[in-house]
């Protein structure tokens, strides 16, 4: 795909979770998980804990060397053809905590400047146009500028990490879980900024969270990963009509209704999330699926095309003995 | 005339410090027994404060507790010694946001359950131990036999979100206060206590108050909603009239928030600004600096009431002018 | 159409902004043990520093005729140690040895120990365990008797005493240098600079010295009063100070044998000692909590 503006091929990253030799157990965080990102597009990630889509924040922008696999940007291999600090100028982050993501000791001002320093823009210059994101992302920059981390509210915060990651005017932002912490009322207005800066500059977002019903509102195609893989990607709308694989399925099904007259009956799935230090072989859903059969334990599926832009990985959808 | 299970009338509560903090203004309702009540709130206002009093779990010297709070029509506030140690675990028991701080980390989860039995009903510990079993059963935890011997870390977050349930239930309270008790569990998991609670709750027929930010685990759980702001109950109602026809502007962009009917990709109708701290107690609507319908009537105090009936009703100027009850507005 | 939300979470902190040292000075002032104690080691400086001009008497001017006076003396309000010299004088120029045996082991390990323990903190990874194993090896003697084991080898002598002070002192403070650095580099914070693409050079000097330094000092500072402890020691063991200079350690020694025969003057150099001491642990005890920002 030389169109896509950030993709990921094949990206591996196994942690160590202690012991040696025959007994060395392996958290496999992130296995063998590829897809791209067109330009201007928002693609939301989905899953539940230790499905590795943090780690996949990580590996995107270089913060974890991968162990096997590459990220491009623009076609091009990131940290070989294109230098890691330029990569970095065009991919940027936002976690989820916004207090620790912060220098304590540093204003905000600093705190938002400090990126272009490092990239050859002088002092005073720097300063001048982390005043105007400051401006930009609604926070004044006389009374929020000489301000510390401790000093201001969540949504603030938040507000400036975004203000940090526009200083370097990059294409892409990977949102890890960044509106998680927030209040409702004032996730909604960071939610808001994001729109309009998307709308604004043409950003490509990554949009990693827990909460479908944010991600259904902001992403254009949404992937959803459980325990290290991709089990589905598609645009937002089928996915969510639609969805080709059980554990999808399963997921929506746990949303909460909002509807007091059909409230949800039956948990869609039982027990949690199964340990990624030792995933099931064959399909890694298989433990916990209603609908598994013959050779769920012992092949793993491959994606496939279900739909337009739409990948599932289930062998329902390619094994002709599933109809029955 | 049946008495309700709780009755709390013009509660207030203030932490003091340097600056005080007004938590709680002015809470009153009643639950009768077997309902569910559901609060929703964001972080600050108010909402597990007031849980923890009916429980008084709040730090006694540094808190003014005003207005009244009975269970089942003692005065939760005058109780002493013994009678207070009844009242917690034996009539009223909690189950917490984080199950990790709630259980003993050095005690086995059967014993946990067995000392909290014995302790409230005087047994021995075999007839305890029976019980305990018997409550891991009933959270449906598999082979609740063996994980009678398990410590909290054995567990996996569902697994100690239900045996911490258990623990809670163990006495068969006449009431549960659960303070979102599912906020920290992944969604497939969340949906499976939050079930389990109303099973429970119908079978044991329990009294519940149930705290939480998200709408959509309020809905799932609750008969009747509160919504609260900077320390009061804004309004209240059944769920169905709450999620349909809020009339408070807070519980609108509340919902608006929680994208309820929002459009995917448009901005949403966010509420602006930020909930006061609280470091004095809030005159007229509290809500006011960040509402847009606002005016100078909005520091009335007392403010108007729109009320349909006793317990369907908001705490505001607008809604009540616009007393026409029109389900067309938004 | 995309207008900008300025109206946003104005109203949640309506106070004035105010700067990290300010804040931690305000917490510091209110804490009055901690003043308290700033003040007695302040005190203890200066009068290291104006001993001559402070002092009543020569401290090495003595008479056997004087020996053993007891407190309280005409002319000798602290009495006369063993030679018959005037302990008020001894004890006021006795801190500027004892002083600066506490202090500058200290000072010169914190630095060298704290760009170690930074290095190996921020390196992470092999590096960090084979710096941290080294520096285990100290931990295998207590700090006395390294103290004076290296002091033996290398001789009697202010020098000498320093140099094995300092030795002693670099693994407890790079062992906490280097957890407080693994602490912070774990932050998001440093992430954030990381993916700025700025230099592991610019990232520690940027984000992590403000951050650490602070702890390990105060670490370093409640050091000062065990290095005082030990300087006193090595005196008292004959390494070290030697006679006829007035050092508390040193005194403490030489009075020993006058224990019987005034118990009370024989015990003044080691209340001076334990009052230092006391005073710069109080001292580090209130940096430490006026340095914690989430009060």
């Amino acid at each position: 795909m030389s169109d896509a503006i950030l993709s990921a091929h094949n990206l591996v990253k196994h942690f160590n979770a202690g012991g040696w030799g025959a007994a060395r157990k392996v958290v496999r965080a992130v296995d063998d998980v590829s897809f791209d990102v067109a330009p201007g597009e928002t693609l939301g990630v989905v899953g539940e804990s230790g499905c590795g889509k943090s780690t996949t924040a990580r590996l995107l922008t270089h913060l974890l060397p991968s162990d096997r696999g590459e990220v491009r940007f623009r076609g091009r291999v990131a940290g070989t053809e294109v230098p890691l600090k330029e990569f970095r100028r065009h991919v940027q982050m936002v976690f989820q905590d916004s207090y620790a993501s912060l220098n304590p000791r540093m204003t905000m001002l600093d705190a938002v400047a400090f990126g272009p320093t490092v990239h050859g823009v002088d002092q005073p210059e720097a300063r001048r146009r982390a005043g105007a994101l400051l401006e930009r992302v609604g926070l004044d920059p006389a009374r929020f500028g000489p301000r510390y981390p401790h000093e201001i509210s969540g949504g603030q915060r938040q507000r400036v990490n975004i203000a940090r990651a526009l200083a370097f005017d990059p294409d892409v932002i990977v949102l890890d879980e960044a509106v998680s912490a927030l209040d409702k009322s004032v996730e909604a207005q960071v939610l808001n900024l994001l729109t309009e800066l998307r709308r604004e500059r043409g950003l490509t977002y990554i949009f990693i969270s827990h909460d479908l019903n944010v991600v259904r509102h902001i992403s254009d195609r949404v992937m959803v990963m459980y325990l290290g893989e991709v089990v589905e990607i598609g645009p937002t709308a089928d996915l969510y009509t639609a969805p080709r694989h059980p554990y999808t399925e399963a997921l929506l099904a746990a949303m909460p209704s909002l509807d007091p007259d059909r409230r949800t009956m039956e948990a869609p799935l039982q027990g949690d999330p199964p340990n990624p230090i030792d995933p099931p072989p064959g399909c890694r859903f298989h433990t916990r699926c209603a609908r598994a059969f013959g050779p769920c334990p012992g092949t793993a599926p491959v994606p496939a095309l279900v739909g337009r832009r739409h990948l599932a990985s289930c062998h329902l959808n390619t094994v002709k003995e599933a109809a029955e | 005339m049946t008495q309700p299970l709780v009755e709390v009338s013009d509660l207030t509560v203030t932490f003091q410090g340097t600056p005080p903090v007004h938590a709680v203004n002015g809470v009153s309702f009643t639950l009768a027994q077997g309902e569910v009540l559901g609060i929703l709130g964001e972080s600050g206002s108010g909402k597990s404060v007031t849980l923890k009093t009916l429980l008084r779990l709040l730090p006694e010297r540094r808190t003014r507790i005003g207005g009244k709070v009975a269970v089942e029509g003692r005065d939760v506030l005058a109780l002493e010694g013994r009678a207070l140690a009844d009242h917690r675990g034996g009539v009223v028991s909690m189950i917490f946001q984080d199950p990790g701080l709630a259980l003993d980390p050095v005690y086995t989860i059967g014993r946990q359950i067995a000392e909290t039995v014995i302790r409230h009903e005087g047994v021995s510990r075999s007839t305890a131990m029976a019980r305990a079993l018997e409550m891991l059963e009933l959270v449906r935890i598999p082979s609740a036999k063996r994980r009678l011997s398990n410590y909290p870390h054995e567990m996996s977050g569902g697994m100690r979100q239900r045996a911490m349930i258990a623990l809670a239930l163990a006495c068969k309270p006449k009431l549960l206060l659960a303070d979102e008790p599912t906020t920290a569990l992944d969604a497939t998991v969340q949906i499976q206590i939050l079930l389990l609670l109303r099973e429970l709750q119908r079978e044991m027929g329990m009294g519940v108050i149930f705290v939480t930010h998200d709408i959509g685990v309020a809905v799932e759980v609750s008969d009747k909603l509160a919504v609260m702001y900077a320390g009061s109950f804004v309004e209240t109602g059944s769920v169905a009239e709450i999620i349909r026809d809020a009339r408070h502007p807070y519980s609108q962009g509340l919902l608006a928030a929680n994208l309820v009917g929002a459009e995917p990709g448009a901005l949403l109708k966010a509420i602006p600004g930020a909930p006061p701290a609280l470091h004095a107690p809030p005159v007229g609507c509290a809500f006011a600096p960040r509402c847009e319908l606002a005016g100078p009537r909005c520091g009335a105090d007392p403010l108007p009431l729109w009320q349909a009936r006793g317990d369907r009703w908001a705490r505001c100027v607008a809604a009540a002018e616009a007393a026409v009850p029109s389900h067309a507005e938004p | 159409m995309a207008v900008a939300q300025t109206d946003i979470e104005t109203l949640a902190t309506a106070d004035k902004p105010r700067g990290y040292w300010s804040g931690v000075g305000r917490r510091f002032l209110k804490d009055k043990v901690a003043v308290a104690a700033g003040c007695v080691a302040g005190g203890l400086i200066l009068m290291a520093i104006f001993a001559p001009w402070v002092a009543p008497q020569d401290p090495f001017d003595g008479t056997m005729i004087r020996r053993l006076s007891p407190i309280g003396t005409e002319g000798y309000p602290l009495g006369a140690d063993e030679l018959g010299r005037d302990m008020l004088s001894r004890l006021i120029y006795g801190a500027r040895l004892s002083l600066f045996m506490g202090v500058t082991p200290v000072l010169i390990a914190f630095v060298i120990g704290s760009a170690i323990g930074i290095a190996a903190g921020y390196a992470g990874g092999w590096v960090n365990s084979i710096t941290m194993r080294v520096l285990d090896v100290f931990y295998a003697f207590p700090s006395v008797l390294l103290a004076i084991a290296i002091s033996g080898a290398l001789g009697a002598g202010i020098l000498n005493g320093l140099l094995s002070l300092t030795v002693v002192f670099i693994p407890p403070i790079a062992r906490v240098a280097e957890s407080v650095t693994t602490a912070v580099r774990k932050l998001e914070y440093i992430e954030a600079a990381r993916a700025s693409g700025a230099s592991a050079f610019t990232i520690v000097r940027a984000h992590v010295l403000g951050n650490v330094l602070g702890p390990i000092f105060v670490y370093a500072t409640s050091l000062i009063s065990v290095s005082m402890i030990l300087a006193a020691g090595l005196s008292f063991l004959g390494l070290g100070v030697s006679p006829p200079n007035p050092e508390w350690g040193l005194m403490l020694n030489t009075l020993r044998n006058a224990i019987y025969v005034q118990p009370w003057l024989a015990a003044l150099p080691g209340v001076m000692i334990f009052l230092t001491s006391i005073s710069f642990n109080m001292l580090s005890d209130g940096l430490r909590s006026a340095m914690d920002i989430k009060q």
